[in-house]
C-alpha cells in the first residue's frame, strides 16, 4: 500500500526536471546569450556579441559625450586582428591601456559599437605572475 | 625557515596517506588499534599543517621576500593586518589555509564523535584523509607556498581594492564554509562505506553543516556589502561566476539542512540527502576550481594557474566514486516510510528542496554554458544577467511562499480544515499588504509586488508562531512575557532560530526587490552651481577639492542634498588616484535614510579638467534591509548553533532506538 506513493514522488521530481529543462532550452537557445569572441574572430560577424580583449592605446574621446575610442586586440597577444571600439557610458575604475576588458555590442562598418555601460574590466591581480599586457 | 615549512607539509602528506591507507585497511579488516593509529595520524596532520602555516605567517610578518609568495603578495609599506591577510590572498596560501581548516575540522569532528559512533568513524577517517591527501599533494608538489628566490628589495604589494577590512574576514568565512562542507560529506561517505545508514551521520554533522552554511551565507553578504560600498558601480551582486561559485554550494546546503529534518523525523529522503551532500561538496570544490583556474571570463579570475586540471580530475573522481557508493548501497537506503500526501509538511519540504536544487542547477548551467557551448559549437556563448534574474524569480518567489507554508503545515497529511484555520490570518495580511502596495504604486514591477505580498505572508506566519508559543509558555507558568519568550527560544533553538533565519531571508527578499525592482537612476554632467533631480531629491554640485593622502590623490565633489524642501546636508563623491599602483578608484557617496532604509548613491563618473563632473545617481529603496538581514541571519544561526545538550541527547537516544543494529 505504502509503495503507491513512491511513483508520486518520482512524478513530481520528473515533472519539475522537465519544466526546468524546457526553460533552460528556451532561454539558452532562443532567448539570451551572446557569443564571446576575441577581436581577431570578429571580422564578418553580425549581431550582438561579447568581445573580450586587451586595450591598446591611445584612448581618446569622452565616454559621456561622443564616446570613448580605443582599440582592442587579442589577449593572446596577436595585434593583427585588432579592432576599433566606440564606447559610451560608465567606465570602470580599472580601465586603461593594457587591461583586459569585456564589452557587449556589434560590429558596424569596421568599428565595434559597444552597448552603453556594458564594459567590465578584469581584476588585475598582484597575486598573479605579471602578464605580458600588464606592463603596457 | 622555508625548509621547515616544506618539511612540515611533506609530513602532512605522509600522515594523510597513512591515515588513508591504514584507516581503510583497519576499517575493512576490523582492526581497532590500527584504526586508532589512523585517527591519530589525522590529528597529527593538523599539527604539522599548523607548523607550516606558522612558518608562512612568520615569513609574512618579517617581510621575508626570499619567499616568492611573500614577495608577490606584500610590500614593506603594507599595514600589518593586510600583510596577514596576504596569507589567503594568493593561491598557494589559500590552498594551505584550506588544508589547515580541513585537517583541523577533521581532527575535531572525529574526536567529538568517536565515543558514540565508533563503527561510523573508522570509515570517516580515510575519507577525510583522502581529501587532505589531495590538498597536501597540491601544496607539496604543484603550488608550494614555500618556493624561494633571491630576495628583491621590496615586494609587489597588494591591489588597493583588496586593502580593505572586508578582505580580512570575507575570504576566511567563505573558506570556512567551503571546507566545512567536507564534514557532512566525509560522514555521509563513512556511513555508506560502513553500511551504518541510520540517522547517526546526520546527527553527528548537523552543527557542522549549519556552521559551514552560516559562514558561507555571511561571507557572501559581506562580499556584497564590500562590492556595494567599495567597488562603486551601484550594485551588490552581478551574477559573476565567482559569486555564483559561493552561492551554489550555499543553495545545496540550504536544501540539505531542510531535507535532513524530514529524514530525522520520518526516515524519508535517505538517498536524496546523500546526493545533496555529494552535490554540496562537489560544488565547493568546483567553486575553488572556477576561482582559481581562469576558465571563465570573470571579474575575479585571479590567475591562470596550473592547479585547474588537478581540481577537475579530483572533482570527477569524487563524483564518480561517491555516486558508485550510493548505487552500491541503494538497497539499504530504502526508506521505511513513504510520502502519504502531496499536501503535508514532508511534501512542502520536498517542494522546497526541488526549487532550491532547480535554482542551484540553473545557476550552474549558466556558469558552465560558455564552456559547454565552446566545446560543442566551437564558440563560447555567455548567458547574461537576464537569464539569472529570470530563474531567481521563477524559482525564488515560490520558495519565498513555501517558507511561510512549510513550517506550519501538518505532518503526514494536512486536511483542508486545518489549512484554513492555520493560514487564514497570514493570507489576509498578505492580501491587504498587496492591495495597499498596489495603491501606493508598487504595481510598476509585478515580481516586486509578488515578492512583497509573499514576504508579508511569511512574516505574518513567523509572528503568529512566536506569539502562540510565547502565550503557551506563559500559560505553562513563565514568570513574565519576556521570560516566556526567552524560554520558548531556548527550549527549541532549532525551530525558533530557524524562524529568525527565515525572517532574515524575508528581509533580504524585501531589500533585493526594493533596490532592484523599484530603484531609480539619473545621470547628468554638471558644472559648479548646477543641479539635478532624481525622485524627490535635488542635488546641487557645489565644489571640487583635491588633497594628497599618504598613497593617493583624493578628488572629491561636494553636493548639497535637498529632499522636498528639507536640507539634508552635503554628500561627497569622487575618485582616488593611487600613485604607486597607478590606479584610479571611484569613491562613492552614500546617504542612508535610517528610517526607510533607502540609499542615495552618488558616483562621480568622470571629472573633467574644467571642474565639471559627470554624475550617476541611484535611489535604492530599502537596500539597507539587505545588510540588516545579514545581522538577523547571524543571530538566527547563532541560536540554532548554540550548544544544546538536552536536544543532542534526545537525538542520540532516538537514533539508538531506530538505529540499524551495530553488528556487521
Amino acid at each position: 500500500m505504502a509503495r503507491n506513493a513512491s511513483p508520486a514522488r518520482l512524478v513530481i521530481a520528473l515533472s519539475v526536471a522537465g519544466v526546468l529543462a524546457v526553460f533552460l532550452l528556451y532561454t539558452s537557445i532562443a532567448g539570451g546569450g551572446n557569443p564571446s569572441l576575441a577581436p581577431s574572430e570578429l571580422a564578418g560577424r553580425t549581431g550582438d556579441v561579447q568581445l573580450a580583449g586587451l586595450v591598446v592605446g591611445p584612448v581618446r574621446g569622452d565616454a559621456h559625450a561622443g564616446g570613448l575610442r580605443f582599440k582592442l586586440k587579442d589577449i593572446s597577444g596577436d595585434s593583427r586582428g585588432s579592432v576599433g571600439v566606440l564606447y559610451t557610458g560608465s567606465v570602470p575604475d580599472l580601465f586603461k591601456a593594457g587591461r583586459h576588458i569585456v564589452v557587449d555590442g556589434e560590429l558596424r562598418r569596421g568599428t565595434f559599437v559597444a552597448e552603453p555601460g556594458s564594459m567590465i574590466t578584469k581584476c588585475p591581480s598582484k597575486y598573479a605572475p605579471k602578464q605580458s599586457g600588464d606592463s603596457a | 625557515m622555508p625548509e621547515l615549512g616544506r618539511a612540515a607539509l611533506l609530513v602532512t602528506l605522509g600522515l594523510s596517506v597513512y591515515a588513508l591507507v591504514a584507516g581503510a585497511a583497519a576499517a575493512h579488516m576490523g582492526r581497532r588499534r590500527l584504526a586508532l593509529s589512523a585517527q591519530n595520524a589525522l590529528v597529527a596532520s593538523f599539527v604539522t599543517t599548523a607548523v607550516a602555516a606558522a612558518v608562512l605567517v612568520a615569513a609574512l610578518l618579517r617581510n621575508d621576500f626570499s619567499f616568492t609568495y611573500v614577495a608577490r603578495t606584500t610590500s614593506d609599506a603594507l599595514p600589518t593586518a593586510y600583510t596577514i591577510s596576504a596569507f589567503w590572498g594568493g593561491q598557494e596560501g589559500s590552498l594551505l589555509l584550506w588544508l589547515l581548516i580541513l585537517t583541523g575540522f577533521g581532527a575535531m569532528a572525529v574526536r567529538l564523535n568517536r565515543g558514540w559512533a565508533r563503527d561510523l568513524i573508522v570509515w570517516v577517517v580515510p575519507v577525510f584523509a583522502a581529501v587532505s591527501t589531495f590538498f597536501a599533494f597540491l601544496v607539496v608538489a604543484v603550488a608550494s607556498p614555500f618556493a624561494t628566490q633571491a630576495a628583491p628589495a621590496d615586494g609587489a604589494g597588494m591591489t588597493p581594492s583588496l586593502q580593505n577590512p572586508y578582505m580580512l574576514v570575507h575570504p576566511v568565512l567563505l573558506y570556512l564554509g567551503y571546507v566545512g562542507l567536507t564534514v557532512p560529506f566525509a560522514f555521509a561517505m563513512g556511513a555508506l562505506l560502513s553500511s551504518r545508514l541510520d540517522e547517526r551521520w546526520l546527527i553527528a554533522t548537523r552543527r557542522w553543516t549549519l556552521f559551514a552554511w552560516a559562514a558561507l551565507g555571511i561571507g557572501q553578504l559581506l562580499g556584497s556589502h564590500w562590492a556595494y560600498v567599495e567597488v562603486g558601480w551601484g550594485g551588490y551582486y552581478a551574477w559573476d561566476p565567482v559569486e555564483n561559485a559561493a552561492l551554489m554550494p550555499w543553495l545545496a546546503a540550504t536544501a540539505f539542512l531542510h531535507s535532513v529534518m524530514i529524514q530525522e523525523k520520518r526516515g524519508m529522503l535517505r538517498v536524496w540527502n546523500v546526493l545533496l551532500v555529494i552535490l554540496a561538496f562537489s560544488l565547493s570544490l568546483f567553486g575553488t576550481f572556477l576561482t582559481r583556474s581562469g576558465v571563465v571570463n570573470s571579474i575575479h579570475s585571479f590567475t591562470q594557474s596550473s592547479i585547474g586540471p588537478w581540481f577537475l580530475a579530483f572533482i570527477a573522481v569524487t563524483v564518480a566514486v561517491s555516486l558508485a557508493l550510493v548505487f552500491w548501497r541503494l538497497p539499504q537506503l530504502r526508506s521505511p516510510t513513504k510520502l502519504e500526501s502531496p499536501v503535508s509538511r514532508e511534501a512542502a519540504f520536498l517542494y522546497n528542496n526541488l526549487l532550491l536544487l532547480a535554482l542551484c542547477l540553473a545557476i550552474l548551467w549558466g556558469v558552465v554554458y560558455p564552456m559547454l557551448s565552446e566545446a560543442v559549437r566551437g564558440e563560447a556563448i555567455v548567458l547574461g544577467r537576464s537569464y539569472y534574474d529570470f530563474f531567481l524569480r521563477a524559482f525564488g518567489l515560490p520558495l519565498l511562499l513555501l517558507m511561510g507554508i512549510g513550517p506550519l503545515i501538518a505532518w503526514r497529511r494536512a486536511s483542508l480544515r486545518s489549512l484554513t484555520t492555520t493560514f487564514r490570518g497570514p493570507t489576509i495580511v498578505a492580501l491587504v499588504t498587496g492591495v495597499a502596495l498596489l495603491f501606493l504604486g508598487a504595481g510598476s514591477s509585478i515580481p516586486g509586488l509578488v515578492a512583497y505580498t509573499f514576504s508579508a505572508f511569511v512574516l505574518a506566519t513567523i509572528v503568529m508562531e512566536f506569539a502562540r508559543g510565547t502565550r503557551a509558555r506563559r500559560a505553562l507558568g513563565a514568570a513574565s512575557w519576556p521570560a516566556a519568550f526567552g524560554s520558548l527560544i531556548s527550549r527549541n533553538r532549532r525551530r525558533y532560530g530557524g524562524y529568525v533565519v527565515h525572517a532574515a531571508i524575508v528581509m533580504l527578499a524585501i531589500g533585493v526587490a526594493g533596490s532592484s525592482a523599484f530603484d531609480r537612476v539619473a545621470e547628468a554632467k554638471l558644472a559648479k552651481g548646477e543641479s539635478m533631480r532624481i525622485g524627490d531629491y535635488t542635488l546641487v554640485y557645489r565644489s571640487l577639492d583635491e588633497r594628497a593622502s599618504s598613497n593617493a590623490t583624493e578628488i572629491r565633489a561636494t553636493l548639497d542634498v535637498i529632499r522636498g524642501d528639507r536640507d539634508l546636508g552635503t554628500l561627497r563623491a569622487g575618485k582616488n588616484a593611487y600613485t604607486i599602483e597607478q590606479q584610479v578608484s571611484n569613491e562613492v557617496g552614500i546617504r542612508s535614510d535610517r528610517l526607510t532604509g533607502e540609499d542615495l548613491f552618488v558616483i562621480a563618473e568622470q571629472i573633467d579638467a574644467d571642474g565639471s563632473v559627470y554624475f550617476r545617481v541611484f535611489v535604492k529603496p530599502l537596500v539597507n534591509l539587505i545588510w540588516l538581514a545579514g545581522l538577523v541571519f547571524l543571530i538566527g544561526s547563532m541560536i540554532t548553533l548554540w550548544p544544546d545538550r538536552r536536544e543532542q541527547r534526545r537525538l542520540v537516544a532516538r537514533a539508538a532506538e531506530v538505529g540499524i543494529p551495530a553488528t556487521p
